[in-house]
């Protein structure tokens, strides 16, 4: 059976960034098809990235709540773990999402087509479904083609013990020995998923610290209070992995390199993503894909091909759901004829681990780097009274001002719900708010957030709530 | 200079607290503020910083140990003497006590204020061009001192040419000229670096000093793409500084508002709080864009944009027809031309015509001249004169024409003071030097500035400010010959008056023909501005004047 379909717009991928970019442009008034291969919208994100591992981490949470309330009067018997439920709470939670997905597809009349989708000119799409072909001709063209995970050579990867996030989140199995071959933010994700439900896990990082984009400042509070809970190897790379029966083999070199082979169950690869330009034959369509896989656009998020638009993972990093959902606007937008660019001052990054890093802006390092003239005002959440009174206190709040005008540059945040609290200083960033406009700003007592407020108050001076380095130097 | 010393254990709270890592090894170099190690305490764990930067160059602690306030725990050298008390450190280690870890704010290293200027017996001041009432770079045709020469205040330097005239740039001090750092054809603007100066006297240098510094900076940091952006019209409402795009203060609902309008926002001033640019601030400044046209379209056809589409005339090779000469356009003649062609395309011209009787005030003009010469009072009275006066009258009577459009084209602004232009004729080409106040002065006081300011104008020496601020511009061209011409108006003035030479003609007065002298005037005036019929009874009015020049102290 052969389908032919004449759209405005099509959309090649249904993830957070495609799924936006179809339902912009169907509000905007345009036909619009959204092709994709898997048998549901939503992408990595909604199927097999952001949300399993949140309902995951959500379990981890509770578990580990559970355990440290002993210290403080209230013990739970150790947690039963039935992992068939856990999997199935998972695997509802997604389902109500992508299922959502589909019923808004429908009500904007975005028509779904399910099947591998690759160009066979600058005007058409051939998808290969369950029910056959479907050629597409189209005006306009968005590829949201997104990422796939990293291999590296020497890893087994056919060895069912060798898993990478997807199939960590399938949860088949906790391992009793577990090795997280990379401390970026999905390896701790999932390694902190795994701790919790019993393994032990090591993390094996090249860079001389976890989650390399982030300040090692902030870092440093995450590795300190994790200590007990992960073996962390920094500095330290595999460089072989010998499949036996009783485990798998791994042999390491680098600083913290044990001498000999250490075995282990499982090893879970987070080594990166990479983009999918190059599996879309996007060079029939005459669009340029760089030897990495990506596809340069311009602001308006156009390709070398005007009327060929890419947005999300494939056009470059970071690769975050959230970028992509704006570039999707973009691109619907400027198709559409409006006059639309993606520029935006700041994307966060959130590490959902525990504590839970996030940052947003410049970092202190970037900062050096590009020779900015910074301050940093810190906010140690020793000092918060809720923070106290949830017995977590490692966390801190740190804002990076411009030293002469006060603006926020940047700001990170290391401790529980950290990644909740990013949101006011990305607002401050891209409204080019002053230290004095967030110190200025009532925040809530007791909260972790009005750290914010406390940061900027340290920076300006007024701080009451620690000692103040600015205060007025009163004559002896 | 490198002084070895202690870091000692901050108050961490009373307890002995337990070090739980130790983030440097010996020869690590580190910043200040940098935790050299973390200890746990029961409440939390925390850092113990680093004093200063500086190498680590022992440490005397393990993991583990547990330490309290005033241990000590390692050692550092520092390559900058650290400020404080620290300072007095030479050589033996000293002991620093750190301070709490938690607020972490740096000193800002105090750098040594320049020294100021002290009033010394000599001093090399800079001398820079000052407000020549130009704003884009003016030529330099002439420089007048020499290294060397002992120059006094406002002694001339430089002579520079502006569209307007010639000026001498006068020295701001008195001195020894050490350096001369411009020579003929160079172009200049205000703060250009004219000469260096050895002053005499130490008291003006101090107060000349700070003034020198900034316009040393001024060349250098002289944006050109700033200067092209920047429009050419005055009180335009945009930023006075050239803003990177990432320092723009707004939100990004602003920035998609100037996309969508297509507006560099660092063109826009902003008006919200802390300069902050509001959505209004994007709206008024597109609707001004929009309006700049319609008041001014001067600028957009010089630039090339909007305004008339022409056909390009064709290149055409004369010399085919005959000999030729090619002989380049003189310099006022190349500045002057194209405010001319804006004048002329952008402004509906309309000319009136008109004859005046000046029978009696010719014969009046005669008879005072001899009183004139008589009393040697050196001037004589031109008939220009009383058409100064005559216009000036009229121009009090119909305000209209003593008006400008405002920018936006939506209103007239109305003079209370009446400056004319006279056009004069010079070897250089013509100029325009404005007449202040020739309502409030007398026949004898506009005849002795009329001759002042022609010789001023023959010989190069008028300044900008004797060319700008007039009202209404008068060009007589009787002195030569001709019945009628249409001049072309000044803006911003609104109207332009033309003499032609006076004729003897036979009028009818009712009975018979009479002889009276007659002058023809040509008055070209903005349609947009005056009408016609006002047009006409102005020069009705200025002819009655001038034929019965006694109204005028009516």
């Amino acid at each position: 059976m052969s389908n032919d379909i004449k759209t405005q717009v099509v959309v090649l991928g249904a993830g957070p960034g495609g799924y936006s970019a179809a339902f912009r442009a169907a509000d905007l008034g345009l036909d619009v098809v959204l092709v994709e291969s898997r048998e549901t919208l939503g992408g990595v994100c909604l199927n097999v990235g952001c949300i399993p591992s949140k309902a995951l981490l959500h379990v981890a949470k509770v578990i580990d709540d559970a355990a440290a309330m002993a210290s403080h009067g209230v013990t739970f018997g150790a947690p039963q773990i039935d992992l068939d439920k856990i999997r199935d709470w998972k695997g509802s939670v997604v389902g109500q999402l992508t299922g959502g997905l589909g019923g808004m597809a429908k009500a904007r009349k975005v028509k779904t087509v399910f099947g591998y989708g690759k160009f066979t000119s600058d005007k058409t799409i051939e998808v290969e479904g369950a029910d056959g072909k479907t050629t597409i001709t189209f005006d306009n063209a968005i590829i949201a083609a997104g990422s796939s995970v990293v291999d590296l050579p020497f890893i087994p990867t056919e060895d069912p013990r060798v898993i990478d996030s997807t199939g960590a989140l399938e949860l088949k199995d906790v391992p009793e020995e577990m090795l997280v071959l990379g401390g970026g933010i999905i390896g701790l994700e999932m390694g902190t998923v795994y701790s919790a439900l019993g393994s032990n896990v090591s993390v094996v990082e090249f860079a001389d610290q976890l989650v390399p984009a982030a300040d090692k400042d902030i870092v440093r509070v995450y590795t300190a209070y994790n200590k007990k809970k992960f073996n962390i190897m920094l500095s330290t790379k595999v460089v072989a992995v010998e499949a036996k029966d009783d485990g798998l083999y791994v042999t390491f070199e680098g600083k913290k390199a044990p001498a000999e082979a250490v075995r282990y169950d499982k090893i879970l690869v987070a080594v990166g993503r990479k983009p999918n330009g190059h599996l879309v034959a996007a060079d029939k369509a005459g669009v340029n894909v760089d030897e990495r896989g990506f596809i340069n656009v311009s602001k308006e998020m156009r390709t070398n091909v005007p009327h060929i638009f890419a947005i999300g993972d494939v056009v470059g990093q970071p690769m975050l759901a959230h970028k992509a959902v704006h570039e999707a606007h973009c691109a619907a937008e400027v198709i559409s004829g409006k006059k639309h660019e993606f520029d935006p001052r700041c994307i966060p990054s959130i590490a959902y681990t525990d504590p839970e890093m996030a940052w947003v802006g410049v970092t202190e390092r970037e900062a050096k780097e590009q020779g900015l003239n910074i301050e940093v005002a810190n906010f140690p959440w020793a000092a918060s009274g809720r923070a106290i009174a949830s017995a977590r206190t490692e966390g801190k709040t740190k804002m990076i001002f411009e030293k002469e005008t006060g603006r926020v540059l940047g700001g990170a945040i290391v401790g529980i719900n950290a990644g909740e609290m990013l949101g006011e200083v990305c607002l401050a960033v891209e409204m080019g708010a002053d230290a004095e406009d967030l110190a200025l700003t009532i925040h809530a007592h007791p909260t972790l957030n009005e750290s914010i407020g406390l940061a900027a108050e340290v920076f300006e001076g007024s701080i009451t709530d620690l000692p103040n380095a600015k205060a007025v130097k009163k004559k002896k | 200079m490198s002084t070895s010393q202690k870091i000692l254990v901050p108050d961490v709270g009373g307890e002995e607290v337990e070090i739980i890592e130790i983030c440097f090894a010996v020869g690590d170099s580190l910043e200040a503020d940098e935790g050299i190690l973390t200890v746990e305490t029961d409440k939390a764990s925390m850092d113990i910083p680093a004093p200063f930067a500086g190498t680590l160059s022992a440490l005397l602690v393990n993991v583990g140990d547990k330490i309290k306030e005033g241990d000590v725990i390692a050692e550092m050298s520092a390559e900058v003497t650290p400020a404080g008390e620290a300072a007095s450190a030479e050589t033996a280690p000293v002991e620093v006590a750190v301070e709490a870890p938690a607020p972490v704010v740096d000193e800002e290293p105090v750098a040594a204020e320049p020294a100021s200027v002290a009033a010394v017996a000599t001093a090399i001041i800079d001398v820079a061009v000052p407000d020549i009432g130009e704003d884009g770079e003016v030529d330099v045709i002439d420089v007048l001192i020499a290294v060397g020469d002992v120059i006094e205040a406002e002694d001339g330097l430089i002579t520079l040419e502006t569209d307007k005239a010639t000026m001498d740039v006068p020295s701001s001090h008195a001195g020894t000229v050490k350096e001369v750092l411009i020579k003929v054809g160079d172009k200049v603007k205000q703060g250009s670096l004219v000469i260096k100066l050895e002053t005499s006297s130490g008291a003006p240098v101090e107060a000349a000093a700070p003034v020198a510094e900034k316009i040393v900076e001024a060349p250098k940091a002289a944006p050109a793409p700033a200067a092209k952006k920047a429009a050419p019209v005055p009180h335009h409402p945009q930023a006075g500084t050239v803003k990177s795009s990432g320092s723009i203060y707004t939100s990004p609902s602003i920035r998609r508002l100037a996309r969508e309008f297509g507006v560099d926002l660092t063109l826009v001033k902003g008006t919200g709080n802390k300069a902050r640019i509001l959505k209004e601030d994007v709206q008024s400044y597109v609707k001004y864009e929009l309006s700049r046209p319609k008041a001014n379209a001067g600028s957009s056809v010089a630039a090339g944009e909007g305004g008339l589409q022409v056909v390009s005339a064709k290149a055409i090779d004369f010399s085919k027809f005959g000999e030729v000469e090619t002989k380049a356009l003189t310099r006022i003649q190349k500045i002057s031309g194209p405010f001319l062609h804006r004048n002329w395309v952008t402004i509906p011209h309309v000319t009136q015509f008109d004859e005046a009787d000046i029978t009696n005030v010719e014969a009046f003009r005669k008879e005072q001249n001899v009183v004139c010469e008589k009393k040697k009072l050196g001037f004589k009275i031109t008939p220009l004169v009383f058409i100064l006066k005559a216009a000036a009258d009229a121009l009090r009577e119909f305000p209209t024409f003593n008006s400008s459009l405002s920018e936006d084209g939506e209103s007239l602004i109305l003079k209370k003071y009446i400056h004319i232009g006279v056009a004069v004729d010079t070897p250089n080409g013509l100029v325009v030097p404005v007449v202040r106040d020739v309502d409030k002065k007398g026949i004898h006081q506009l005849s002795r500035e009329l001759l002042e300011i022609s010789i001023k104008a023959r010989d190069g020496k008028l300044k900008a400010a004797d060319m700008q601020g007039g009202c209404f511009t008068i060009s007589s061209l009787g002195g030569i010959g001709g019945t009628a011409f249409t001049p072309i108006v000044n803006a911003p003035e609104v109207a332009i008056l033309g003499v032609s030479k006076s004729e003897m003609k036979p009028k009818w007065n009712g009975k018979d023909f009479e002889p009276k002298l007659m002058l023809p005037l040509s008055m070209s005036y903005d349609h947009r501005v005056i009408d016609g019929a006002l047009a006409a009874r102005f020069t009705v009015h200025l002819s009655n004047v001038m034929s019965d020049i006694r109204t005028l102290i009516l």
